[in-house]
C-alpha cells in the first residue's frame, strides 16, 4: 500500500513537471517569431501596450498559434495512444481509419475544384490581418473525414471491430482517398495544384480564436472520455477475452473510442493540415519512461504532444526567414531521432 | 449453483454444430473437470457461461438466476475467468489484481477495492511482487497473478481453461495446490479443462467426458476407466492402483 501510495505520488509529480514545461514552452513560442519584436515589448503587447503592430501580433497570430499547438499536440497524441491500444497495435496512427488521407481529399476537392477560399491565405503573414474565411475547405475536409471514419467503423462493425480488421479497411480505404486526390490534382491547374499541396503541408498558422475553441472543445471531451474508461483500456491490455471477463464492453469500447479518437484527428487535420507522427512518437514515448497505464499514459501523452508541438512551431518560425517552415516536417525530424534513441537506449526492454 | 441444460451451440447458421445439447450442473465449491480431445468443444462451453458467445437453444442457470440474460457487470462479478493464453498490459501486479475489481468498481478504485487486491496477493504470497512490472514475471508467477486477479473478483464460479499449459512439473503442481486452496475454502466452484488425466483425477470432484459437442460420461473419479477414455480421447491407456489412488498410464506403446 506504501509502495502504491509512493508510485502515485511520482506520476503525480511527473504529471506536474510535463505541466510546468508546457506552460514554459508556450511563452517561449510566444516571444519568438520573424517579427522585430524584443522580448519587453511582447509582454507589453501580451497586455495590450506599446505599438499596434505588437499587440495584433501577439494577439491575433501568436496566441491562437500557441493554443493551438497546445490543443493539436494533446489531441493527435491521445488519438495515437487510444488507437494503438484499441487496436493492439504500436504502429497504429491517429489517422489510422483513413482520416488524413480523406481529409486532404476533401480539402484538395475544395481547393481545387471549387477554388476554396484557402487558395488567398498559405502562410503569408498579411492574410491573417485581413480574415480570409478558410472554413470552407476545413469543412469539407472535416466532412470527408467523418465519412471516411462513419465508413470504415460501419464495415468493421461487422466483424466486431477485431483489430486486424480494421487496420486493413483502414489502408484499404485510405488508399483510395489517395487515389482520388492523385485523379483531382492531375487535373488540376498550376496555381490550383501549387494551394492543394501547400494545404497538405500542417500549419499552425492557420489557427484563429475561433478554430482553437473547436479544437479545444473536441479534444476536450476526448481527453474527459479517455480519461473515464482508462480502467477499460487498461482491462483491453490484457487481451479481449480478459477484459470481457472482467465486464468490459470491447466492441462497444472500441467503436466509442475510435470514433472519438478519429473524431479528434479530423478536426485538427482540417483545420491545420498535416502534422505527421505526433500522434506515433509520444504515446511511445510516454510508454516507454512511464509505462502502459492508461492513468499515467493518457494525461502524459497529451502533455508530450503539447511539448514537441510547441518546440516545432517555435524552431519553425524562427528558421523560416519571414515565412515559418512546415510544422509537420518539424515534428518528424525532431521526433524520430528523440522517439529512436528511446527504442533503442532504454534500460530494459518493455516492447 | 451452475445448471446447464440442452445447450446447443454453433459458431454460424450453417456451420457444424459444436455444443450439442449439453447439459452439465455443479455445486457450490466442487471441482468439475472437463476431458476431451483438442476441438472436442471445452473451450467454447467455455465462452457461453462466460457470456461472450450466445447459445442457439439451452439454458444456463446460476443460482437461481438466468445466466445468459445477466449483463456484462453482473456476470463478471459471479464469474471469474483464467484464459488460456495469458496476457498482461504491462501494468504492476497490483494494478493488474485491482482489474479484477473493475465490475463492482467501473471508474475508478475505492479504498475497499484496494484493501481487497491486496489481501488477494497476500493470500497468493505475491506480497512481494506487487509493484513490479507483470512484463518481467516467471510463467508460474504470471499464472499466479492470474489467478489473483480471477480471485480479486470474488466469484462464486472461477472458469479455468488448461492452467497448466504451460508450466514446468513444480509450477504445475504449486498452480493446482493454489487453485484448490484459494476456491475450496471459500466454496468457490470451478470449472476447468485439463490435458493431464492424473491431474485431474487428482483435484477433480466430478468429471465430464466431451466428445465432439457432446457429453458422453459424467460422474465422480468412479467413472474413469479404460474404456471411457477409450471412447473419448481414443487412446489406450491403462488404470493400475498405486498408493490407493488411481494412476493412469499411457498403454498405447
Amino acid at each position: 500500500m506504501e509502495a502504491v501510495r509512493k508510485n502515485r505520488k511520482k506520476n503525480l509529480l511527473i504529471i506536474t513537471i510535463l505541466i510546468a514545461i508546457v506552460c514554459i514552452l508556450a511563452l517561449v513560442c510566444l516571444f519568438t517569431g520573424s517579427s522585430d519584436m524584443s522580448f519587453s515589448d511582447g509582454l507589453n503587447a501580451l497586455f495590450g501596450e506599446g505599438k499596434s503592430a505588437h499587440i495584433r501580433i501577439i494577439r491575433n497570430i501568436r496566441i491562437p498559434r500557441v493554443l493551438a499547438a497546445i490543443i493539436a499536440g494533446a489531441g493527435l497524441s491521445i488519438s495515437g495512444l487510444i488507437m494503438q491500444t484499441d487496436l493492439e497495435n504500436p504502429m497504429a496512427s491517429p489517422s489510422t481509419l483513413g482520416v488524413s488521407n480523406a481529409a486532404v481529399f476533401g480539402a484538395n476537392l475544395s481547393i481545387i475544384a471549387f477554388a476554396g477560399g484557402f487558395l488567398s491565405t498559405g502562410s503569408r503573414t498579411e492574410n491573417y490581418l485581413t480574415g480570409v474565411n478558410p472554413y470552407s475547405t476545413s469543412l469539407i475536409a472535416f466532412l470527408f473525414s467523418t465519412l471516411s471514419i462513419l465508413l470504415i467503423l460501419g464495415l468493421c462493425r461487422l466483424k466486431s471491430f477485431s483489430p486486424g480488421v480494421v487496420v486493413l479497411s483502414g489502408i484499404a480505404i485510405g488508399s483510395v482517398w489517395t487515389a482520388a486526390t492523385t485523379l483531382l490534382q492531375f487535373y488540376a491547374t498550376d496555381t490550383g495544384l501549387s494551394a492543394a499541396v501547400i494545404w497538405n503541408f500542417g500549419d499552425l498558422g492557420r489557427a484563429t480564436y475561433k478554430t482553437d475553441i473547436i479544437m479545444a472543445s473536441v479534444v476536450g471531451a476526448g481527453l474527459i472520455l479517455f480519461i473515464v474508461l482508462s480502467w477499460r483500456f487498461n482491462a483491453l491490455l490484457s487481451g479481449d477475452s480478459s477484459a470481457k471477463s472482467i465486464g468490459v464492453n470491447v466492441s462497444g469500447l472500441r467503436f466509442i473510442s475510435m470514433l472519438m479518437a478519429s473524431l479528434i484527428t479530423a478536426v485538427c487535420v482540417s483545420f491545420l493540415g498535416i502534422i505527421g507522427f505526433v500522434g506515433i512518437i509520444c504515446p511511445h514515448v510516454s510508454k516507454k519512461l512511464l509505462g502502459k497505464d492508461h492513468r499515467v499514459s493518457i494525461p502524459a501523452s497529451a502533455l508530450l504532444g503539447s511539448i514537441l508541438l510547441l518546440i516545432a512551431d517555435t524552431i519553425s518560425r524562427s528558421m523560416g526567414n519571414g515565412s515559418a517552415i512546415p510544422v509537420g516536417a518539424i515534428t518528424s525530424m525532431l521526433g524520430a531521432p528523440f522517439f529512436l534513441a528511446v527504442i533503442f537506449f532504454r534500460k530494459g526492454d518493455r516492447g | 449453483m451452475l445448471r446447464i441444460t440442452d445447450l446447443t451451440f454453433r459458431y454460424t447458421r450453417k456451420s457444424p454444430v459444436v455444443l450439442d445439447n449439453i447439459s452439465l450442473s455443479l455445486k457450490d465449491g466442487e471441482i468439475g473437470v472437463l476431458l476431451g480431445k483438442n476441438g472436442s468443444g471445452k473451450t467454447t462451453l467455455f465462452k457461453t457461461v462466460l457470456g461472450f458467445e450466445k447459445p442457439e437453444a439451452g439454458q444456463i442457470d446460476f443460482n437461481g438466476k438466468d445466466l445468459l440474460k445477466m449483463n456484462r457487470r453482473e456476470r463478471a462479478e459471479q464469474i471469474a475467468y483464467v484464459p488460456q493464453d495469458i496476457q498482461f498490459g504491462d501494468l504492476t501486479v497490483f494494478d493488474t489484481v485491482l482489474l479484477g475489481r473493475l465490475p463492482y468498481f467501473g471508474l475508478k478504485a475505492s479504498k475497499e477495492d484496494e484493501e481487497i487486491a491486496l489481501k488477494t496477493l497476500k493470500e497468493m504470497g505475491l506480497e512481494e511482487l506487487a509493484m513490479r512490472n507483470t512484463a518481467e514475471l516467471s510463467g508460474g508467477e504470471r499464472q499466479k497473478v492470474a489467478i489473483a486477479r480471477a480471485l480479486a473478483q470474488e466469484p462464486k464460479l472461477l472458469v479455468f481453461d488448461e492452467p497448466t499449459g504451460n508450466l514446468d512439473i513444480a509450477n504445475e503442481q504449486l498452480i493446482l495446490k493454489e487453485i484448490l486452496r484459494g476456491t475450496k475454502e471459500k466454496g468457490i466452484g470451478v470449472l476447468t479443462s485439463l490435458h493431464d488425466l492424473n491431474e485431474a483425477l487428482s483435484i477433480g470432484d466430478v468429471f465430464f467426458f466431451i466428445k465432439d459437442g457432446k457429453i458422453r460420461y459424467y460422474g465422480d473419479s468412479s467413472i474413469v476407466t479404460e474404456l471411457v477414455i477409450k471412447d473419448t480421447f481414443d487412446a489406450d491407456v491403462s488404470i493400475i492402483e498405486y498408493k490407493g489412488k488411481k494412476l493412469i498410464v499411457n498403454g498405447g506403446l
